[in-house]
């Protein structure tokens, strides 16, 4: 009876640590799961959410509601640079030219992330302070091209000879479990901003 | 009682993950709909340009269409097209075009305007035989001829660049092939009008000042006034211009106009011929400028206009002889913008030109040989930017309509 009750005991504490274990396990591979899904989304939002900003703001270039304002479209990006854009646009159809600045900042900026790739990406409207909000943006990359479709190579000295333009974007988690970091990728392929070239 | 703590731990742990996988899915869900609302936009976006496009392509074939398109069903969506005019006078006109997808909609809205050919650089029907554009050569605004663009190491072209026919090589496309850094489209049909300065004459009628019934018109613009007699040593009569015309147009009928002079404000002066070839000439006799130079005055909205049926020639004369300046657009309907005796004048520096060349077959300014200006002139023609969007009164029209604002 002894010998049977300390066996029961034995068997009971060996299946009852596996359990335990396997309970363990499933904890923490469900809040692995959890926290990388969820961050996955997040990213996912986040890049739709600035993939739908830039093409907006982007379509823009060149475009003034009272078009005797602007008389030359050609002129409307200031400044190009692969990872910096100046441009003008009557953003809020108001019949005044205003300038939109996009540009990537350091990493430094976002030591406080777990991620030691994510950046923010700054948009200025005009002389307001610059605005953004971390998305986890790692790449901010623009690639140039003339009227006949050859990529103009940087520095760009003459940026009235863009007409369409490459975007390629990055994201990625900004905290992950394990430090296994979810990213994705979006690239608009040709953007053409219609006014560059309409006259 | 050991049956029932089975039971009981196969059911806590199916809730555990039904509870799990259904936050998962959840996620997963809600990551697939993110992206299918991105692509719902997307293609509501594509469906309104689409629209749009169709229907200025309309208005292209068609200058007078406005009906529209009623929910028209494509790629699984619809577009709601209407056109609207929002100057009549002006004749400019809105289309606007609603792409619908699955609940989500986007406009686009494009103006179009009449266009001018003041809006040209450099326009031809005739090239004039066989004159190369070189390497020497830039051309700042929109380019277009009814000819071959016949190339030579190079030429450069900045804005849009169309012809009716081909591109030829003077050796080969890789010794010759233009830098077209506006674009190129070649089979684009641009016909010259026929009747266009004619047709001024009943606009000065109505509300601009016309001079007819002599042989030469002696026209001097002296900022907002106009000088003219009709012999070399007659005495000037001085009109007001905003009040004798109003509307911008001056018109000298069936003669030759000698021009010169300081313009302020907007105008545009014709001059035709009935019969003779020799009629329906601009010579310019001296300077023709704006009283506001728009390089050294952005502001400045001086305009000018020098619509000839026939040529606009530079006199042969002293003045010329060291530089001409030549502020408006040249617009020659039956013949082209050319020097004097061209060929036998001294040499008399540069021809330098603020606005477009219009004309019907291209005509020589001066020769050159390999030392350089053998005789007449060398070009420096500059494109007056304004003319993108302005043009001087009445300045003859393609008959068609451009795109000059495209919101989406």
């Amino acid at each position: 009876m002894g010998f049977s009750t300390l066996l029961d005991i034995i068997g009971s504490m060996i299946i009852g640590g596996i359990l335990l274990s396997i309970t363990m396990r499933l904890n923490d591979a469900a809040t692995e799961k959890t926290y990388n899904n969820s961050g996955e989304l997040s990213l996912q939002q986040n890049l739709a959410v600035v993939a739908q900003i830039l093409e907006n703001d982007f379509r823009k270039i060149g475009y003034c509601s009272d078009w005797n304002k602007f008389p030359d479209p050609s002129k409307a990006i200031v400044f190009a640079d692969t990872s910096r854009i100046i441009y003008l646009t009557d953003i809020d159809s108001d019949s005044n030219m205003d300038s939109i600045h996009y540009y990537l900042g350091p990493t430094s900026e976002l030591s406080s992330t777990p991620n030691p790739r994510d950046r923010l990406l700054y948009r200025v409207l005009n002389n307001e302070a610059p605005l953004s909000s971390n998305l986890g943006v790692t790449q901010f990359k623009l690639v140039y091209f003339d009227a006949i479709g050859d990529t103009i190579p940087p520095p760009i000295t003459a940026a009235g000879i863009i007409t369409s333009i490459e975007i390629n974007l990055s994201v990625e988690s900004v905290a992950a479990y394990d430090e296994k970091y979810s990213s994705a990728f979006w690239r608009q392929i040709r953007l053409v901003a219609r006014n560059l070239r309409n006259r | 009682m050991s049956g029932k703590a089975t039971l009981l731990l196969i059911v806590g742990f199916s809730i555990i993950f039904l509870i799990v996988s259904r936050n998962f899915g959840d996620v997963s869900n809600r990551a697939v709909d993110n992206f299918i609302n991105y692509h719902k936009e997307t293609v509501a976006h594509d469906l309104a340009v689409s629209g749009a496009n169709i229907a200025a392509n309309q208005i292209f074939m068609d200058p007078t269409w406005d009906d529209g398109f009623d929910d028209v069903p494509f790629q699984n969506g619809t577009m709601d097209i209407s056109v609207q005019i929002l100057d009549a006078f002006k004749n400019i006109r809105q289309i606007t075009s609603h792409g619908t997808y699955q609940g989500y909609t986007h406009t686009a809205k494009v103006v179009l305007a009449p266009s001018k050919f003041s809006k040209f650089a450099y326009y031809s029907v005739s090239e004039g035989g066989t004159i190369w554009w070189t390497g020497s050569d830039t051309v700042w605004g929109p380019f277009h001829t009814q000819d071959y663009l016949r190339a030579h190491k190079h030429p450069v072209f900045f804005g849009k660049a169309t012809t009716k026919r081909s591109t030829i090589y003077y050796t080969n496309e890789k010794t010759d092939k233009p830098y077209f850094y506006g674009g190129y489209e070649q089979g684009v049909n641009l016909p010259l009008p026929t009747t266009a300065v004619d047709d001024m004459e009943a606009i000065a009628d109505d509300a601009g000042f016309k001079l007819s019934g002599h042989d030469t018109v002696y026209i001097t613009f002296d900022r907002d006034s106009l000088r003219y007699r009709f012999s070399y040593n007659a005495k000037n009569t001085v009109v007001y211009l905003p009040a004798a015309a109003p509307n911008g147009l001056i018109f000298a009928k069936d003669c030759v106009v000698r021009l010169n002079g300081v313009v302020k404000g907007q105008y545009t002066l014709g001059c035709s011929s009935i019969m003779s070839a020799g009629k329906g000439t601009i010579y310019l006799d001296n300077d023709i400028v704006f009283d506001k130079d728009p390089r050294i005055y952005p502001t400045s909205n001086d305009l000018l206009g020098i619509c000839a049926e026939n040529n606009v020639l530079i006199t042969n004369n002293l003045a010329n002889q060291s530089d001409i300046n030549i502020h408006g657009s040249v617009y020659c309907e039956k013949g082209g913008f050319g020097a004097e005796k061209y060929d036998t004048r001294p040499i008399s520096g540069n021809i330098n030109l603020l606005g477009g060349i219009i004309q019907n077959t291209r005509k020589a300014v001066g020769t050159f040989g390999t030392s350089g200006i053998k005789t007449g002139f060398a070009k420096r023609y500059k494109y007056d930017d304004r003319l993108m969007v302005a043009s001087p009164p009445f300045f003859p029209g393609t008959g068609g309509f451009e795109i000059v604002s495209w919101y989406e």
